[in-house]
């Protein structure tokens, strides 16, 4: 596949598909408008910081569903489950508001909302992971409910629909980041205007870099570790002969089975590791958004995390980091989207004024609603958005690489060296020997 | 599950027994005699695989009924019988995809009776499919990486810890697929994307990949079924030189030509039970398994 749309060399991108070089520059321009923003004062700096949080958030969610359904091929519709019970387990320890525990360490708050979760997908997987995989979809649907109503109800235990307040970041009692933000000086980038005569004149800059921003700051670096260490560990275990099997199960369930694999055992681990590292952005969201409710329980949760690995390439991790990106564009571009678009149906100009009139009303009406209310359009975009890249490339953007084998194992003499000659001499058939792993 | 069979399988050892004694001690069969069928020979001397009494029915179809036979180590032993026999339900009976509700299955001296098929695998019996299982986005050779059984790569804990005796292992189990992908006149397609095999060459793969798993019995399910005649001739060769080399191989086959060839002794199964067992010659000539090929006693 990846043979085919390699393009001509042509410089700066060489030795990349055509989708890596569309990833990058959808990359690139989703920056430039970002940078725009930023530079316009139309995008605040510390809100900034939060998206780039969110989405981190977002490919930690999008590496758990991919490890569960991506590499084992389990049907997990329990993410904002996983995902609430990581936010709920560390925001029950740590916030003064907290009905049980609270005013603990944070990260005594991630190890709790971390094995916590580790536990549930246990006691999900055991009934469920012997049967087909359609039983722990329909499992992990009711889980997801039970879990949401017992939180809301749960007074006594949860605060139930009002949330938790007042938790603090997750530095707390940490030596020098707990009041890192507080230390940093205040910076205050003054108001620019520029003026190009006769042209333009554009505001620039103008905001406060105060203590929210640093918060911020510390905030991404977080997140930023956790995304770090999370990929290096799925890039090590994808490769291995422990993905490997959970590649085959995801293919052939039998036949790992008749190759002498426990696939059940390799189901379990794999749904753990999901689950886990759900938890973990769960956690980070609970400090990143310093309030939680029943609401994050929603399935919508879950189903954006679907889309984010569908869209990057279910079984890649690099589809699932691209595909978290995309679904926070979705998600608050549609915030702004609406203001930019014209609030009335364009006219076209005088010249046609003929043919505008002759526009049904119901154009015109159903414009005027769409654009007001653009925020709501947000589940339009990612539906059509599913539909296109299931009828134009049903892969995902960027799906896995073409051969997974550990990468040490293929250093130094490669053991099938030179089959270019035993190609065409074994049957004069001359197989092309393929996309040779080369991403 | 074995304690709770051991009484049935006792009666079933007896009547088997009691089959035994019917039959010629030299291995001849009396043909058109009394009984319908006189089993397998069941007086082997270096049994691999055991099977006894082995019953499973579907809702009101007997598909296994009182089956029992045994495959002597270093043979390939064939076995055919007309559709719907039983072959494949026994097969996922052997291999425990199925469970039976009596009887017993030995591999190697071990009860594996109602053992999970990657136990059964474990225990030295590996067995392939009738239709070739692909596998999505993998090259060939990466396919046949699956093969070696108990790879320290396969906890997830030594891939942290353990790190060298991985490579070390995923090196030499590489090296192995290759080597065995040459051996089978195959090492070309080593880079190939797995889903752009023809269904023969898939068998092939397979059989190849078996092979790395290393198993005691080999069991092969329709072999040649769908595979172009040269290569039946090839897998035929190759199934004859791992038998060499010494695996032993059960294979069901409905293509007469290639199991008489290959398979000595060959078992005939007609409705859920063992008809016969004897030289192809003996089984070729035995007018009750004409007769269950051309319908009972039509």
């Amino acid at each position: 596949m990846s043979v085919t749309d390699r393009l001509p060399r042509t410089g700066l991108l060489d030795g990349y598909t055509r989708a890596e070089r569309g990833v990058v520059g959808f990359v690139v321009l989703l920056m430039l408008l970002l940078v725009y923003g930023l530079v316009t004062g139309g995008l605040g700096p510390t809100y900034f910081l939060y998206l780039i949080g969110l989405v981190g958030m977002y490919v930690l969610l999008s590496f758990g569903l991919n490890a569960q359904w991506g590499y084992t091929g389990l049907i997990n519709f329990s993410v904002a489950a996983f995902f609430g019970i990581g936010a709920y387990g560390t925001a029950l320890l740590s916030a003064d508001s907290s009905p049980i525990a609270g005013n603990m360490l944070p990260v005594v708050g991630l190890f709790v909302g971390l094995v916590v979760a580790a536990v549930v997908a246990l006691v999900i997987g055991v009934p469920t992971l012997r049967l087909r995989t359609d039983y722990l979809a329909i499992a992990s649907l009711g889980l997801a409910e039970v879990i949401r109503i017992l939180v809301q109800n749960q007074r006594n235990y949860t605060n139930g629909s009002a949330g938790l307040r007042g938790i603090p970041g997750f530095f707390e009692g940490w030596p020098v980041l707990e009041t890192f933000p507080q230390a940093m000086p205040t910076l205050i980038v003054e108001r620019l205007t520029l003026t190009v005569p006769f042209l333009f004149e554009v505001d620039l800059f103008g905001f406060r870099l105060g203590q929210s921003f640093w918060q911020g700051l510390l905030n991404v670096s977080l997140v930023l570790v956790f995304v770090g260490v999370t990929y290096a560990m799925l890039r090590r275990v994808h490769r291995s002969p422990w993905g490997r099997v959970l590649r085959t199960i995801r293919a052939d369930e039998d036949l790992a089975e008749a190759l002498g694999k426990d696939t059940y055992r390799f189901k379990m681990q794999s749904f753990v590791l999901g689950s886990v590292i759900m938890a973990l952005a769960g956690v980070f969201y609970a400090h990143l958004n310093l309030y939680v409710s029943p609401g994050d329980f929603e399935p919508i949760n879950t189903f954006y995390v679907w889309i984010a690995v569908i869209l990057g390439g279910s079984g890649s991790n690099r589809g699932a980091m691209f595909g978290g990106f995309v679904v926070i564009a979705i998600r608050e571009g549609t915030r702004f989207l609406g203001d930019l678009l014209p609030a009335a149906f364009p006219t076209l100009g005088i010249p046609f004024t003929d043919l505008v009139v002759s526009f049904p009303a119901l154009v015109e009406n159903t414009y005027a609603t769409v654009v007001s209310n653009f925020a709501s359009t947000r589940l339009l975009a990612v539906g059509l958005l599913i539909i296109l890249v299931m009828r134009f490339r049903p892969e995902g953007v960027l799906p896995p690489q073409r051969e997974l084998i550990w990468p040490e194992a293929t250093e130094g003499p490669d053991p099938g060296s030179d089959p270019g000659t035993k190609a065409v001499s074994a049957d004069g058939s001359g197989a092309s020997r393929g996309g040779q792993t080369d991403e | 599950m074995s304690e709770t069979t051991q009484p049935e399988t006792e009666t079933e050892e007896s009547t088997a027994a009691q089959q035994a004694t019917e039959e010629d001690p030299d291995g001849g069969f009396q043909f058109g005699g009394p009984e319908m069928h006189d089993g397998a020979d069941l007086e082997k001397e270096d049994v691999v695989l055991s099977v006894e009494g082995l019953q499973k029915t579907f809702g009101g179809l007997v598909a296994t009924d009182d089956a029992s036979f045994q495959v002597e180590r270093g043979t390939i032993t064939g076995m055919i019988g007309p559709n719907g026999a039983g072959k494949s339900t026994l097969f996922n009976l052997v291999s425990g995809f199925y469970e039976p509700e009596a009887g017993s299955v030995t591999v190697n001296g071990v009860d594996v009776t109602g053992a999970e098929p990657h136990e059964v695998a474990e225990k030295g019996l590996v067995r392939t499919f009738q239709t070739p299982r692909k596998l999505e986005g993998m090259t060939v050779r990466e396919a046949m990486l699956v093969g070696p059984r108990s790879q320290v790569g396969e906890s997830f804990i030594s891939l942290f810890t353990k790190g060298d005796d991985v490579t070390s292992q995923e090196r030499k189990n590489l090296e192995d697929a290759h080597r065995i992908l040459e051996e089978f006149e195959i090492g070309d397609l080593a880079y190939q994307a797995a889903t752009d095999l023809s269904g023969g060459q898939m068998k092939l793969v397979e059989l190849a990949r078996a092979m790395l798993a290393e198993p005691e019995i080999l069991l092969l399910d329709e072999p040649v079924a769908g595979v172009n005649p040269t290569l039946a001739n090839k897998l035929s060769d190759q199934i004859a030189r791992l038998n060499e080399q010494g695996t032993t191989f059960l294979v069901i086959e409905h293509d007469m030509e290639f199991i008489m060839n290959l398979a000595d002794p060959i078992v005939v199964l007609d409705r859920g039970h063992v008809l016969t067992e004897g030289t192809p010659d003996e089984v070729r000539s035995d007018e009750r398994v004409i007769d269950a090929y051309l319908g009972g006693g039509a």
